[in-house]
């Protein structure tokens, strides 16, 4: 490439992987916490994310919501989603070996996507709402990226004040730690899963409103944010929340810093040859998680 | 018993056989799809119904093979039949690189790492665009080659099936089994675990690359994201589990049952045709993990050896 | 090292995190003898179990079979030199029938190996069980294929690991007249056990270890009355 790369043209992508990577904390901390109290593969989170995008636009399109007001919409909705679909179908396979929890969750992803094309059809959405940039010197950030930077923290930050402080919280990590010490210790551990895939879909759900403002929307978008939510937790180590929140960062990091030399597809598979990487050189993940 | 069960299987490859004398055009690309997703399946089933360790990435092979084998004939000129065999090595090729270091990975890590394979093959072979024709794909040159492919792909599944029974029925095949059942028992017996994993990785690959690259010259065009999505894996699986995985003729079971079933009602309701494949895996999953075969074995104790 | 020992464990320590489930620990085997290795719950005994068989890698110390090192070795690896062990919990293969969780381990010609694993399922009369998957065996029925399991491939030093554990009195009688009967073959037992009668009436030494440590070493009736080994069990 015979681009010449200033600091400045480093700095703001180092500042976009950032903004980038708050989200992808997020949404991965919803997956960190099906897969740390349930032992579950699910497939179906991204799918959440594109309905979670869904309504967003809808509220938009249909009443004149302002997107970021969407989320009080959005979150208790994909929380209900995601209760419903934990108790109809994945309880039948929290104990289950992986192979059950990847198929059933995928056959909820596609059926999903399916009645998504059906009901919203496959043409591109898009919510055109905060436009134009915020500068700051030699960097330019767009205002979308910015103030779904500043909600996806919030979001993020509240998730672990919940996490730490509230008793419903701890009970939910002390269930991903043990949940026979869990259950002896008088937790409802049915009512902790079904909590647990609440959350983990308001936060996609979340994760799904404020990408509503930055891409276009389709029934198939969610795919990819499965696949980086993986890398995340690879990276953060499985059942280590805040290893998902560094993991999260790092990706967007990689992917912006990688975005600069190569091109986008190829970033992609740099992601996937870094996931295989961290696996076998430090399977608990980078920043300490626990083996299964 | 046993005499009439080979009698059936005589006259169904008699039958087989001389099928393409008198069916139609689009009889005998039926049947070709058919034997191509009891191959897949059966292949499956060599490394996770055998030694538990789910393959989720099992499409990168067919693609690898058919990609292999569609350079070799468009650009090479070579024949379809050695190009689809180069595919099946190249298959292989791939499965060495990734399983020499995958297969160490625990359960659902190996899982995960396998799910990411098919898309890193999409984007790699959207990237060397010079060899592979990039997004715009490959195109064979225009040949009535159905009936041909037709016995090939019946010789796969016929090969990839008989390969499943002499491993089934022997003692290398419980090695594989005793993977499945307790790695760290089986290690503490002697049983070298990492290599069996790799040779059943190795063998499950095979196949997927030679009937990828039979089924590109079959289909006549390939590109990236029709021989790489993850639906075919998710499918073989499906297949593999609903006639019932570990055993040697449940994906043959499965894989003919699912695929008659897809081509005749699904068709009919085109835009519901995903939604109603979630429901079948969904029901496959929660109701029937063992997969007929299995659910029988269970109940009337059949030997493995169905 | 001294020459004729079949097993030397010298100065094992092996770590989890903070805590320290064997601290060099040494003990050495000679041929022909029946040993036992005892002490509370979390004294570390199944940890040197697998520390010497290879499931765990020991972060001090050397494991000697026979005078050549093993530490390091992976667990086929040293099984197949000839160390067979049992596990506290049974694992057998439950969707193999019993004669084929003999016949798996096996490496040589066939039909030897099928009339060895006929044999022993004579031995501890499960041979009318042969085809029967082992998972629906009775946990007392695992027990004994898990035990000839371990026969099959004719290991010179054979670990048990709690062989007495949920055995009913009769067909304990019988398992301590299997291991008898495989001393005088030529064989050295080490048995993990915490039923003392087992280990007092069986075990010609035995090996003490309170908290990774090895606190004691001698005949049954001189551990009995040792001191320290009174205090590891009943407090201080």
């Amino acid at each position: 490439m015979n681009v010449v790369i200033t600091p400045a043209m480093v700095g703001q992508v180092v500042i976009s992987g950032l903004l980038a990577g708050a989200l992808y904390s997020m949404v991965a901390l919803g997956l960190a916490l099906i897969f740390g109290v349930m032992r579950v593969i699910n497939i179906a989170h991204g799918t959440i994310l594109m309905l979670g995008a869904y309504t967003t636009f809808w509220s938009f399109q249909l009443l004149g919501v302002n997107p970021y007001l969407s989320l009080l919409v959005s979150m208790p909705l994909m929380f209900l989603l995601g209760v419903l679909l934990q108790r109809a179908f994945v309880r039948r396979v929290v104990d289950a070996p992986e192979l059950s929890s990847l198929l059933l969750t995928f056959g909820i992803s596609i059926a999903l996507v399916n009645m998504a094309q059906l009901a919203f059809t496959s043409d591109l959405r898009s919510v055109e709402f905060l436009t134009g940039a915020f500068l700051l010197g030699p960097f330019a950030f767009s205002k979308s990226r910015v103030v779904s930077f500043a909600f996806a923290v919030f979001l993020t930050l509240f998730a672990f004040w919940f996490l730490q402080k509230t008793r419903l919280g701890k009970a939910i990590r002390a269930t991903s730690q043990s949940r026979e010490v869990a259950m002896v210790c008088g937790i409802n551990v049915q009512r902790i899963h079904l909590y647990s895939f609440g959350i983990a879909s308001a936060l996609a759900g979340a994760g799904g409103s404020l990408v509503a403002v930055m891409v276009a929307i389709q029934p198939e978008m969610g795919q990819v944010y499965t696949f980086k939510s993986f890398l995340v937790i690879v990276l953060g180590g499985a059942g280590n929340y805040p290893g998902a929140l560094l993991g999260g960062m790092l990706l967007g990091l990689v992917e912006q810093l990688s975005s600069l030399f190569l091109t986008t597809q190829v970033s992609e598979a740099v992601a996937y040859v870094l996931l295989v990487l961290v696996l076998l050189l430090r399977p608990t993940g980078l920043f300490g998680g626990r083996s299964t | 018993m046993k005499r009439g069960f080979v009698a059936a299987l005589v006259v169904a490859f008699v039958g087989l056989a001389l099928y393409p004398t008198v069916a139609t055009g689009y009889g005998i690309r039926f049947m070709l799809q058919l034997f191509m997703w009891v191959a897949l399946a059966q292949s499956w089933n060599l490394i996770s119904g055998l030694t538990g360790y789910v393959s989720f990435g099992h499409v990168a092979f067919f693609g690898t093979g058919a990609y292999a084998a569609g350079i070799l004939v468009t650009t090479h000129g070579w024949h379809w039949g050695p190009a689809s065999l180069v595919g099946g090595v190249a298959a292989v090729t791939l499965a060495l690189i990734i399983g020499y270091p995958c297969l160490r990975l625990k359960g659902p890590y190996f899982a995960i790492s396998m799910l990411g394979l098919n898309e890193v093959m999409r984007v790699l072979v959207s990237y060397f665009e010079g060899l592979t024709g990039g997004g715009s794909g490959l195109s064979f040159p225009a040949q009535p080659v159905s009936v041909q492919i037709y016995y090939a792909m019946a010789l796969s599944a016929l090969a990839v099936t008989g390969a499943a029974y002499f491993i089934i029925t022997s003692r290398f095949g419980l090695r594989f089994m005793t993977i499945r059942e307790d790695e760290v028992a089986a290690e503490a017996m002697g049983i070298d675990t990492a290599r069996y994993k790799l040779y059943a990785f190795l063998l499950s690959a095979f196949v997927p690359g030679v009937v990828g690259g039979l089924s590109a010259r079959d289909t006549g065009y390939i590109e990236p994201i029709s021989v790489f999505p993850l639906i075919i894996t998710i499918t073989m699986i499906v297949m593999a589990l609903f006639g019932g995985k570990g055993t040697i003729w449940g994906p043959v079971l499965g894989a003919a049952t699912l695929f008659v079933f897809q081509e005749l009602v699904w068709a009919r309701f085109i835009y519901l045709h995903q939604f109603l494949f979630g429901a079948i895996i969904v029901v496959v999953v929660l109701l029937m993990p063992r997969g007929i075969l299995g659910i029988l074995q269970q109940r009337y104790h059949l030997p493995r050896t169905i | 090292m001294q020459a004729g020992l079949i097993l030397e464990v010298s100065d094992v320590t092996k770590r989890f995190g903070g805590v320290t489930a064997v601290n060099r620990c040494s003990l050495s085997l000679t041929p022909g003898k029946i040993y036992g290795l005892i002490g509370p719950n979390g004294s570390g005994k199944t940890t040197l179990f697998n520390c010497i068989t290879g499931l765990e890698r020991r972060d001090q110390g050397e494991v000697r079979f026979k005078g050549e090192r093993i530490d390091g070795l992976k667990p086929y690896q040293v099984a197949r030199r000839g160390i067979g062990r049992t596990f506290q919990i049974i694992r057998i293969f439950p969707e193999l029938t019993a004669l084929e969780n003999l016949l798996v381990v096996t490496q040589g010609p066939f039909e030897a190996a099928r009339r060895r694993a006929e044999e022993l399922l004579r031995f501890v009369t499960l041979d009318r069980l042969r085809n029967e998957y082992a998972g629906n065996l009775s946990y007392g029925q695992q027990k004994l294929l898990e035990f000839v399991r371990v026969l099959m491939t004719d290991p010179e030093l054979i670990l048990l690991d709690e062989p007495a554990a949920g055995v009913n009195p009769t067909l304990l009688n019988e398992l301590l007249a299997a291991i008898t009967q495989l001393r005088d073959q030529g064989k050295t037992i080490l048995i993990v056990e915490h039923d003392m009668k087992v280990v007092m009436g069986l075990c010609e030494t035995v090996f003490v270890l309170d908290y990774g440590e090895k606190i004691a070493e001698g005949p049954p009736g001189v551990i009995q009355t040792d001191e320290r080994v009174i205090e590891a069990y009943f407090g201080r």
